[in-house]
């Protein structure tokens, strides 16, 4: 009879890989896996931080699904994140693709566009509000100095979407752009050398040899520009507060209103389980559309 | 034997030590939260440096956090079982933390003090039984700024006219402010606020809450006639479309002479004498419609049930509280006081003082009953939304007025 042999690894194989994990794992635990847990709990409660809480069961999601506010800033947000993703996963490939080379003042330009990525939020929306104040701002005083007439950048429900979005894809686009480098930088030149001999052009080397090769990266660019604007709240709320009306309130905004301004957490709660879901199946879809493709590869 | 003397003066130091920290007084560090509008965190300490001095064992640890994240980190550090000592409310945070509240009623001190205050203002600052909860630091009042140069280049005496105009001969005299004064825009420029729109509302004969104040009174011919007015000053372009449906400051408006006439709170007055030195301002009283009216508000200071120095903190807003203090502290933050015999002399603008509190004395007293109210303090985001849908031709004031309705009334429920 055969005795099982078991491999006892060393102390650098099986126990120090977990003690390297533990300090990330229990503050990852800690303040994203807890808080979550708790917050899926208090979805299921009538829940005020000053008055107590009491279980209703699915009380609050049949309300929600009642609720026109919640399907109108639902709506909104989709809106918002249909324009913003494609457009910044494709400015951010524009500007990476003339700046992954090793140019002269290649790395000054790629500061340029990074650097909006590093100011807060907060900030920027301040700037741009500025900017594009109806009365006051500083684009519609150009205008009128110019003889035009002034805009309604924000007074204006579409127009203050559009501005969002524009606003967006310019604070964001410069950290996108860096991992598209990224992935580019990795591509062999050989590959495009030996398209080049066979007389293909620009626009078919770029179609056959960087989008393919880039789709890892492009999945994770819109993986993770989804999910971040499906969370955009800061910016949003710094520019138009929701405005004009509720022609830019997103389903974040309406959460925190619900939950803080209103003082019915259980409510919010159950609405963030709901925001968590709609994330998960926009990225569920975009992995399996990155499988599919694979296995037809 | 020298060891003996070295180890018998050891012992004899600690003792003294020993004794000393007994007999000291133990040190208290009260928890002050703070929100400021101008410098009143900073002026709040220098009126108290008397009391500091008479109560060295006291340390005062003031916390101001901007007024945006306030009511979130209030809220939050009741729910975490760690209140401050004391806290500056605003007349909207009452009704939300009167649970929390430490009663000032039934504490003699308290109690004697109240009647030197204002009803309208301790009425702002008590909870649904009638208890104070909290006392009043300065009274607010929404009134009007006009910018007299304008209407001097227009040939209209603004001080004699705003004795007695309505809002109808408003409208005229500004047709012609605005003819003679091409720099000025629009006529009148309103805060964001649903606070502030309760001006309109109230003038108009409408209230949000029913007399007991148990279910919405919103829905009524006068409150459409307040949001329809008040459609109707945006839609002829008398006031900037720029503040209620855009995110621009109307104080910048303002100060910058595009607009002649700010409704907006006393508190105006200190940032105006500071800001404006390229024409003449003032405060006039409100145009009337059905009713002369203002909004009463203010700020108040309270301590909570569970604040760890709970009786300390009673001592500091007894002390704060008193004639005295309160004078110097409203003097220097230019704010009015809600103390009945106050007798302030302002470094300047004592006249626009006056205006306001005439404006306040003419205020009906269910205008605080509206705005010590929780509901009204929950609908505050949602109210404005509802006012910009109908301001932007969305929807019709009528469904404006009856989604309020509706929304408050759900609250009650």
């Amino acid at each position: 009879m055969k005795s099982r042999q078991r491999s006892h690894g060393t102390f650098e194989q099986t126990r120090a890989p977990l003690l390297f994990l533990a300090p990330n794992l229990i503050i990852f635990s800690l303040f994203i896996i807890l808080p979550a847990i708790m917050g899926l709990r208090m979805s299921f409660f009538d829940w005020s931080i000053l008055d107590g809480s009491k279980y209703i069961g699915f009380k609050n999601f049949r309300d929600i699904l009642a609720d026109s506010m919640f399907w109108l800033t639902l709506k909104n947000t989709l809106i918002y994140v249909v324009a913003v993703v494609p457009l910044l996963s494709i400015s951010a490939l524009a500007l990476a693709l003339p700046l992954a080379g090793e140019g002269k003042g290649m790395g000054v330009f790629r500061a340029i566009y990074y650097v909006p990525t590093m100011l807060s939020m907060i900030i920027v929306g301040i700037a741009w509000r500025w900017l594009l104040g109806y009365d006051l701002g500083i684009i519609n005083y150009a205008i009128r100095l110019a003889g035009g007439k002034a805009v309604s950048w924000l007074t204006d429900g579409t127009m203050a979407n559009i501005s969002l979005i524009f606003v967006t894809v310019w604070t964001r686009v410069g950290y996108f752009m860096m991992m598209f480098i990224g992935g580019l930088q990795a591509i062999p030149k050989t590959y495009y050398e030996a398209a080049e001999m066979d007389g293909a052009g620009r626009f078919t080397r770029l179609r056959r040899i960087t989008i393919p090769l880039l789709k890892p990266i492009i999945l994770v660019v819109v993986v993770l520009s989804t999910i971040e604007a499906f969370k955009a709240y800061e910016l949003i709320f710094v520019m138009t507060q929701g405005g004009p009306g509720t022609s830019t309130k997103f389903l974040v905004q309406y959460i925190y209103q619900a939950a803080f301004e209103e003082d019915r957490m259980g409510y919010g709660a159950a609405m963030s389980v709901i925001l968590l879901v709609i994330i998960g199946i926009f990225t569920a879809i975009q992995f399996g559309a990155r499988r599919e493709e694979y296995t037809n590869e | 034997m020298r060891k003996k003397k070295i180890a018998s003066m050891m012992v004899l130091l600690l003792l003294a030590v020993a004794l000393g920290s007994l007999w000291a007084q133990p040190k208290t560090t009260l928890t002050v939260l703070w929100f400021n509008d101008a410098n009143e965190s900073d002026v709040f300490m220098a009126t108290m440096a008397d009391y500091q001095q008479d109560h060295p064992n006291v340390t005062i640890d003031m916390q101001v956090i901007p007024f945006k994240d306030y009511e979130n980190k209030l809220r939050l550090m009741i729910a975490g079982g760690n209140p401050p000592d004391v806290a500056r409310l605003a007349s909207a945070h009452v009704p939300l933390f009167a649970n929390s509240l430490e009663p000032l009623s039934g504490k003699p001190v308290f109690d004697e003090l109240a009647k030197g205050y204002f009803a309208s203002s301790l009425a702002l600052g008590q909870d649904d039984n009638g208890r104070v909860m909290v006392m009043p630091t300065e009274a607010t009042a929404n009134g009007m700024i006009v910018n007299k140069t304008y209407f001097k280049n227009a040939g209209i005496d603004v001080d004699k006219l705003s004795q007695t105009w309505t809002w109808d001969q408003w409208v005229d005299a500004m047709k012609k402010v605005l003819k003679a004064n091409p720099k000025a825009k629009y006529g009148i420029t309103v805060d964001f606020s649903t606070h502030r729109f309760s001006t309109f509302l109230y003038e108009a004969g409408g209230r949000f809450l029913s007399s007991d104040g148990k279910s919405m009174n919103f829905n009524t011919p006068e409150t459409l006639d307040a949001l329809k007015f008040f459609k109707m000053l945006h839609d002829e372009a008398l006031a900037p479309k720029s503040v209620w449906m855009g995110s621009e400051n109307p104080q910048e408006l303002f100060q910058s002479g595009l607009v002649a006439c700010h409704v907006g709170g006393s508190w105006l007055i200190n940032a105006y004498s500071r800001n404006i030195k390229d024409f003449e301002w003032g405060v006039v009283r409100m145009p009337s419609r059905k009713i002369n009216s203002s909004v009463p508000g203010g700020k108040f200071v309270g301590t909570f049930k569970n604040s760890p120095n709970k009786k300390e903190a009673l001592d500091l807003i007894a002390v704060f509280s008193d004639k005295a203090h309160n004078e110097q502290y409203c003097r220097d933050t230019f704010n009015l006081s809600a103390r009945k015999d106050a007798n302030i002399t302002y470094a300047s603008r004592s006249k626009d003082f006056a205006v306001f509190t005439e404006d306040l004395n003419l205020t009906p007293a269910y205008t605080a009953d509206d705005w010590k109210s929780d509901v009204v303090a929950k609908l505050n985001s949602y109210a404005r939304e509802q006012i910009v849908e109908g301001l932007l031709g969305k929807q019709t004031m009528e469904q404006t007025a009856a989604n309020i309705q509706a929304k408050g009334n759900s609250y009650f429920k």
